[in-house]
């Protein structure tokens, strides 16, 4: 081994460790109000029309995470999602309650409500959040709260009458570091807006004791818990409601 | 070893981790209804300039067994895995068990405005191309009991319910014969504490697979012997050899995990 090896490695850890480092920057939060909100835009400049704003704030209040994201097929990742003009009209999609009977018509008296490109559109209906149980990142709701006391009863289905397999697990999830705690993870709290499907076993494979492939730098990069948490779900930012033992 | 081929290895090793670190813990993207199942056969159809085949399962499960391909025809389960040659097709092997005009189309010749077509080639070998497949998936399956996952159809009801009728034999394939009837149902224990336990229905599976499809191959005979695991299931093996690929996915917990937690 000589002296060159040794400094080309070196250079090439301290190459890792410096990315390593900036990825533990945390995203900037937008105001809670706009946690969760997206512009969609597949198609919508393309056609002509504005990019359809969505608020996930306005639609988990009425509904569960998995009747959109399982039942109505909608993809996790923005603009991944087939939606159009005529599978809406078919009752597909945004359409399956955007038909003037479960919620406004996808029709021209309604246009401006949705394709209005303004990812601020509609803001002041979070006043009627005021009194929600709170906490301190992303919406700053605790939107699990909610649910449990009964402020919010979001369907958890829309066309389907199934009931799910229920698993009460709550698991310990081993912390990598000595000096973080242990992270937790309850399943019935989940499985209360989401399918088991939704997470397995793609995201999470279903081996047991695999925390090394979900460390945080995977999170951070909206991998595996980032799929959801720090989008629209509670952002990392919030460290003790996972690692509850964090001083 | 010189340290250019020690530096190399080391990157080689960093951007393996880093590749599968990219792909995991991630969603894939959802494969359409009437997609689900379709296998590419591209053994040596690119190699002759001829379009791949796309195989959908979907159709051929609603008129025949799995058994009947996967057991009496000699198609491998896995996909490419049985080479079939256009040879062996037109010697009314493979494919051309079925494809030969009688059972199902041919890929004939035929003679259009003095020039000899082959009309039918399209029809099979279609990657890549717009085919009028003459049969639509969502007007095909419209009316059929429908399912969370996979194509949709719930395949089990309408087999039973007479939507579709599938055809377990084949004429100079299949040997006649009464099948062996074992209706037995049995229960597997959860690894999981709190996970319902599954319910196995030999007689649901027997009506596509006969016995053979999955004894003693898949899974061993004797109770208890052949270990598994849902991670195993996931990776394509033991129930995982169809059901991912073909059956429905594994992601419907409930449809076997169907015992009530005491």
């Amino acid at each position: 081994m000589t002296a060159d090896f040794i400094l080309r490695s070196a250079l090439l850890g301290l190459l890792v460790s410096t990315q390593a480092l900036a990825q533990w920057q945390l995203p900037p939060l937008p105001e809670p109000e706009l946690y969760g909100n997206i512009l969609i835009n597949r198609t919508s400049t393309k056609n002509g029309v504005l990019p359809a704003t969505f608020s996930h704030w306005s639609h988990r209040s009425k509904y569960t995470c998995r009747v959109c994201h399982l039942e109505l097929e909608f993809n996790m990742a923005l603009n991944s999602t087939p939606i159009t003009e005529n599978k809406n009209k078919k009752g597909q999609y945004c359409g399956a309650c955007h038909n003037d009977k479960i919620a406004f018509g996808h029709n021209s008296k309604h246009c401006g409500k949705c394709h209005n490109g303004n990812i601020r559109y509609g803001i002041e209906n979070a006043d009627k959040l005021a009194d929600f149980p709170e906490t301190p990142f992303g919406n700053r709701i605790d939107w699990v709260k909610a649910m449990n006391t009964g402020l919010i009863k979001p369907a958890n289905y829309l066309n389907e009458q199934y009931e799910a397999v229920t698993f009460k697990k709550n698991l310990i999830l081993e912390s990598e570091w000595s000096m973080t705690p242990d992270a937790i993870f309850p399943h019935d709290v989940h499985e209360s807006w989401l399918d088991c499907s939704n997470c397995h076993p793609e995201i999470f494979n279903i081996k047991k004791k695999t925390t090394k492939h979900f460390a945080m730098s995977y999170i951070l990069d909206n991998k595996f818990c980032g799929v959801c948490h720090g989008k629209v779900a509670f952002p990392i930012d919030d460290c003790k409601r996972c690692h509850p033992k964090k001083k | 070893m010189s340290k250019n081929i020690l530096l190399a290895a080391i990157l080689l090793v960093m951007s393996a981790v880093f590749a599968t670190a990219q792909s995991a813990g991630m969603l894939k993207k959802k494969v359409p209804r009437g997609e689900y199942g379709n296998v590419i056969i591209n053994n040596f159809s690119e190699k002759k300039n001829i379009a791949p085949v796309v195989f959908n399962h979907w159709l051929h499960r609603a008129k025949y067994t799995c058994r009947l391909c996967h057991i009496d025809i000699g198609f491998a389960m896995q996909a490419g895995g049985t080479k079939m040659t256009e040879a062996d097709n037109n010697k009314g092997l493979y494919c051309g068990a079925c494809h030969n005009g009688k059972e199902a189309f041919a890929a004939e010749e035929k003679k259009l405005a003095g020039l000899v077509v082959r009309p039918e080639c399209d029809r099979c070998h279609s990657y890549g191309k717009k085919v009028d497949f003459h049969i639509d998936f969502s007007q095909f399956t419209e009316d059929f009991p429908k399912s969370r996952f996979g194509n949709g159809v719930d395949w089990i009801s309408a087999e039973k319910q007479g939507f579709v009728k599938v055809k377990d034999y084949l004429e100079g394939f299949s040997i006649k014969g009464k099948s062996l009837s074992y209706a037995g149902e049995t229960e597997l224990k959860a690894q999981a504490e709190g996970m319902p336990d599954i319910i196995f229905s030999h007689k649901k599976h027997a009506v596509w697979n006969g016995c053979e499809l999955c004894h003693p191959d898949v899974f061993g005979v004797k109770k208890g012997a052949t270990k598994y695991s849902m991670q195993e299931i996931f990776e394509g093996k033991y129930c995982g050899v169809c059901h991912g690929k073909v059956a429905f996915p594994s992601l419907d917990c409930k449809l076997c995990h169907s015992k009530e937690v005491m």
